[in-house]
């Protein structure tokens, strides 16, 4: 019995020791700085994948975290100086035009194969693109999803007195004016709670929900691209009916919900919703898991999901009408695109950053980040999106089952809205933001606003250099060059 | 009294090189870019525009305006903070009961990170997870606009600088009341001058020095006030909160439009140099009189 | 007010009014300990005041902070004391020096040089970089050199213009803290990144972040202790000075000892100001300076105010500051000093 023992013990030993000296591939003495946005989200991430690729690779990865909002300059400076301080960065995709006379460019082998295919299309083949070079990976999902309170929509009270009042049954709404009119229901500030809860403070990420609104009624099928601007012209088209629309009733969504809206970021849209305040809300994955995890939430159990709500009429800006569809088109808008990964040219570890990035977005190592609270990883490869068992562990099943189908959809829908991604992203913008808190204050009128903002965005582009601005916009909506 | 000891090189020159060599870099580099048009992102080559920057500057109302805000939660915080900060020192300095105590919780504001002191302010006002608006609801004012409206936003933003700066304040002006002399105290006292008379005409006084410096420091540093705003109100509504370093901030790292922001860097100096040479040319002669 | 205690009703008024100020002062922190022991329910759900009576208390929040979940905690700590000590020491040190050689001495000089200076520094640095083809680091200091010599040497001679004196050396320094830091910060960033391609790395050092916090805080200590030496009555270094005994002697023997009040507040000022700077911290260093003020920014996260971890990261920020205060108001009691050295 003891020989056995001691064989099979040094046998493990034995085979412990070999698999401690397999480093594949072998990067030894390698150290890679990363940095991103001060954690848990995204750092943690990078951190957990670390520990992985370091037990692999036996390389080193120091993650270095910046406050958000100082992260921008910190990356451009470190760029623009030459300072090889960072090999790998992670960004929002809207820097991205900015940064990407500094990148390198993704190694040819990673854009291959399985693992590459899972990637949804609309990241694979746009976002991680420009002018036709893949410089970055996406490493989380990002869209704008729409979540209701199950146990509300459910009690069979709310569904009479909700039926008797708009004529129609109670469900999650697949256009904005039904949307408008649940807020209106469940405004009830007597009994503590409020229609809806949006992001609406200046700096607070409020110009996404004004997108998400305007998505439904300015992306024309038959126009792709039109969005922001006229892909011809490079005109702003923010100031279109389309767009009157949807500030409109981003400004009414905005009286519907908790007396402090106004000075909401998305953190407070959580709260309100995990709180129980609101019977609704939009906004990224993020409301979904922490509104489902007991230990943060009021209403764990009862978070639906479903996809944002859509409009049957899109306007064309190339006819200047509206037009009309025999169907409600449901347009997913990919707010924010999902924190992206790249190497810059500058550093001097280019071959080992691409194979750390390469292992943290690989299907096994990102799915488990997906599922891992506090990441901020949310899906972005389908097969994300079709473990269920792996979200069960924080959504009781039916939660799972909307929360995933509605993340599956924001990325595979047919009519898709792609965020804006521009040289001198941030003048836009400002003056958006700026524009838009004083229509949110009442301070001007939404076609006021619109026009004002039209108006700056376009002298910003001549100042910028309108063709350069109409390339950058083409490349960034996936349209080919003129 | 003044000397001409040659060893006063030593003592001075240590502190001047240091200044220099930190300080002529960034002003000859500021300097030059304000003359230029340049901007890092998106990536354009730098072209000579001579005073075009702080012509662009002075013709938009938004400069002027954020001038303005500024000043308003310059002046107002600063003031407020001298009120009540001479107050407790008086009170401390005379030995009020829980002397010890009060001290030593009263310097505590003044460590914590601007940041923090933000964030936690924003916690507090919150109307719906806050204790703030519990307390005003039940004296009967639910759901004040604190940080949405206006006017409620500046009166938040200075109520916060003055719970942070007041003690610093309180420190200067302790510290300057601890090295008042005894004996003037005495005579006052032998012949009978009332406590207000004793603060009117010698404490306020010979404290006049301190307060001086002590009110233009605090005015200088509220000039740069840019975490409470930017954490509290973003700026907003619109620009209305708005202060000039938080508007730099913006051009300088948010557009990288670095000779733009320059310029506005030199217009802030200037307008700050010129506030304090005239309250220092107000005060001098009151200075004068006391020394 | 005399330093006798008060008497009757005004001892009570005043008792009053910093009981009030004290709620005042003391409530935020209060609230911000008692939330960081907060679960996310604890928070969403509405205002709680009392643990254990309100809400469940969990020591998630201080968890997560020292592990390193969110930044680094224990790195950025201990730069944040070396860095904000030795700035401190060293800033109140100089600056001490030359508030005091601003107050006993006479100094003066013509304007003539002092622009002499500028023009030859800013010239120089222009000429060597535009025209000599010099790197910017180099051109820097060559100009540099130059403008300091030049400058020295002109005001030997008797120049034309207006003559500047002590006030204005005072003026100029404390100008130094007029000048909006966003854009000297980006500055710095840029003359360190120069220097360091020269072969003293700068960005990210020790010496590059301390050197610039003492260059900074120089201005404020010699602001505010000026007012404290001339405060002190001149008849003490007079009688020292028949004695002749030499100044430095003075200076470090009688001078300071007598304004310990003032040296010690304007040390811990220096220290909370170093301790909190938030834009230079940012932008000299990266991953190994990299101080307390960025971790605790960085709870402002876009995805959400936790404000559990917001009030963990304040507090632990503040705690060695309290202790400092702590220790230093103890030491400003004996303001009575004063009356003994007399």
């Amino acid at each position: 019995m003891k020989k056995f023992l001691l064989a099979s013990v040094s046998m493990l030993a034995a085979l412990g020791a070999g698999n401690a000296f397999a480093c594949d591939p072998d990067y030894t003495g390698v150290e890679l700085t990363a940095t991103t946005q001060t954690g848990p989200y995204i750092a943690s991430a990078l951190q957990l994948a670390a520990k992985g690729w370091e037990e692999k690779t036996c390389g080193k990865v120091k993650v270095v975290e910046f406050p958000w909002s100082e992260l921008y300059p910190k990356i451009v400076t470190s760029l623009t100086s030459g300072e090889d301080a960072f090999d790998v960065i992670a960004f929002a995709p809207a820097w991205a035009p900015d940064f990407t006379d500094f990148l390198s460019e993704m190694p040819a082998a990673m854009q291959k194969g399985e693992a590459w295919e899972d990637i949804a299309p609309v990241y694979r083949e746009q976002l991680m693109v420009w002018n036709g070079k893949v410089l970055s990976q996406t490493m989380d999902g990002d869209a704008h999803t729409y979540s209701y309170r199950i146990d509300l929509f459910e009690n069979a009270d709310n569904q009479k007195a909700f039926k008797d009042k708009y004529g129609y049954d109670l469900a999650p709404p697949k256009t904005w004016k039904q949307y408008l009119d649940i807020a209106e229901f469940f405004n009830q500030p007597a009994k503590n709670l409020w229609g809806t809860a949006e992001a609406f403070r200046r700096g607070g990420q409020q110009f996404w929900f004004l997108f998400s609104h305007v998505a439904g009624y300015t992306s024309h099928p038959d126009n792709p691209g039109g969005m922001f601007f006229d892909p011809d012209t490079m005109d702003a088209q923010v100031n279109n009916p389309g767009w009157v629309r949807g500030l409109e009733e981003y400004i009414r969504a905005s009286k519907l919900a908790p007396p402090n809206a106004l000075n909401f970021s998305f953190g407070e849209v959580n709260a309100a919703f995990a709180g129980g305040q609101v019977a609704e809300s939009i906004g990224w994955g993020d409301t979904g898991v922490i509104g489902a995890d007991p230990k943060q939430s009021k209403v764990a159990g009862n978070v639906g999901s479903a996809s944002l709500p859509g409009s049957d009429e899109i306007w064309n800006y190339k006819t200047k009408k509206w037009d009309k569809f025999d169907h409600v088109v449901q347009t997913s808008f990919m707010a924010f695109g999902g924190w992206q990964a790249a190497v810059p040219e500058s550093s001097t570890k280019k071959e080992a950053a691409w194979n750390y990035i390469q292992y943290l977005t690989s299907p096994e190592v990102s799915g488990q980040a997906a599922i891992t609270g506090g990441t901020g990883v949310n899906p972005y490869r389908i097969s994300h999106t079709t473990n269920l068992d792996l979200w069960s562990k924080i959504f009781s099943p039916r939660e799972a089952k909307e929360y995933l189908g509605a993340q599956k959809e924001a990325v595979t829908a047919k009519n898709i809205a792609l965020d804006m991604r521009l040289p001198g992203y941030f003048s836009y913008t400002e003056i958006l933001e700026i524009e838009l808190s004083k229509a949110l204050a009442g301070e001007s009128t939404p076609q006021q606003a619109l026009d004002s903002v039209a108006e700056q965005w376009n002298k910003l582009t001549d100042e910028f250099g309108r063709d350069k601005q109409l390339a950058a916009y083409r490349a960034s909506m996936g349209l080919p060059k003129k | 009294m003044t000397r001409n000891d040659p060893i006063k090189h030593f003592f001075i020159w240590p502190a001047l090189l240091i200044v220099l060599i930190i300080s002529i870099f960034p002003l000859v580099y500021s300097l030059t870019t304000s003359f230029m048009s340049m901007r890092l992102v998106p990536p354009t080559p730098a072209r000579f525009v001579g005073f075009g920057n702080y012509v662009e500057l002075l013709s938009n109302p938004r400069f002027w305006h954020v001038a303005g805000t500024t000043t308003l939660i310059a002046f107002l915080s600063v003031g407020l903070q001298y009120v009540i900060g001479l107050s407790v020192a008086l009170a401390l300095n005379a030995r009020v009961p829980g002397e010890g105590l009060f001290r030593f919780v009263f310097l505590l504001p003044m460590l914590v990170a601007p940041v923090a002191v933000a964030l936690i302010a924003r916690q507090v006002l919150n109307p719906t997870m806050g204790p703030l608006n519990e307390f005003m609801t039940f004296l009967g004012f639910p759901n004040l606009p604190f940080l949405t409206q206006t006017s409620w936003a500046l009166g938040s933003i200075i109520v916060v600088e003055v719970w942070q700066w007041t003690p610093f304040v309180i420190l200067m002006l302790l510290a300057g009341l601890q090295t008042l002399p005894e004996d003037v105290y005495e005579a006052a006292a032998l012949e009978n001058a009332s406590a207000w008379q004793q603060f009117r005409d010698i404490t306020f006084p010979m404290l006049l020095p301190v307060s001086v410096a002590v009110v233009f420091i605090r005015l200088i540093e509220s000039y740069k006030i840019i975490d409470t705003v930017f954490v509290m109100t973003g700026g907003g509504p619109g620009i209305s909160t708005e202060t000039l370093t938080l508007f730099a901030y913006q051009e300088g790292f948010k557009k990288f439009n670095l000779g733009y922001t320059s310029a506005l860097s030199f217009l802030f100096l200037i307008v700050i140099t010129v506030i304090g040479m005239v309250y220092l040319a107000i005060l001098r002669p009151y200075l004068e009189k006391h020394k | 007010m005399s330093a006798r205690a008060l008497t009757g009703s005004r001892r009570w008024l005043a008792l009053a009014g910093c009981l009030v100020w004290f709620a005042f002062t003391l409530f935020p922190l209060y609230w911000a300990a008692v939330t960081s022991f907060k679960s996310p329910i604890g928070v969403v759900g509405g205002a709680t005041y009392i643990p254990f009576v309100d809400f469940e208390p969990t020591m998630t929040a201080w968890y997560e902070l020292f592990s390193g979940q969110r930044g680094g905690f224990y790195d950025t700590f201990t730069a944040s004391m070396i860095v904000g000590l030795s700035a401190s020491v060293a800033a109140t040190a100089i600056g001490s020096m030359a508030a005091y050689a601003l107050v006993r001495f006479t100094f003066r000089f013509r304007l003539l040089s002092a622009l002499i200076f500028v023009v030859v520094a800013f010239g120089g640095f222009l000429l060597g970089r535009n025209v000599m083809g010099l790197g910017q680091g180099i051109a820097l200091i060559y100009a540099f050199i130059a403008a300091l010599a030049l400058a020295v040497i002109s005001s030997r001679f008797r120049l034309p213009g207006p003559e500047l004196g002590n006030k204005d050396i005072v003026f100029w320094f404390v100008s130094q803290r007029m000048f909006p830091p966003i854009v000297a910060a980006f500055a710095l960033y840029l003359m360190y990144t120069e220097v360091g391609k020269l072969g003293f790395k700068l960005v990210d050092s020790y010496i590059g972040l301390t050197f610039a916090y003492i260059a900074f805080s120089l201005p404020i200590v010699i602001w505010l202790m000026r007012d404290f030496f001339e405060a002190l009555p001149v008849e003490v270094e007079e009688a020292a000075m028949v004695d002749n005994v030499p100044t430095w002697r003075i200076f470090f023997g009688i001078v300071l000892p007598m304004s310990k009040p003032g040296l010690i507040a304007t040390f811990m000022i220096t220290l909370a100001f170093v301790w909190n700077e938030f834009l230079f911290a940012l932008f000299l260093t990266n991953s190994k300076w990299q101080t307390l003020p960025i971790l605790v920014a960085g709870q402002n996260s876009q995805r959400g105010d936790e404000w559990w971890s917001i009030s963990a990261a304040a507090l632990v920020a503040i705690i060695p500051m309290m202790v400092m205060a702590g220790v230093l108001s103890r030491l400003m009691r004996s303001g009575l000093l004063l009356g003994a050295i007399k």
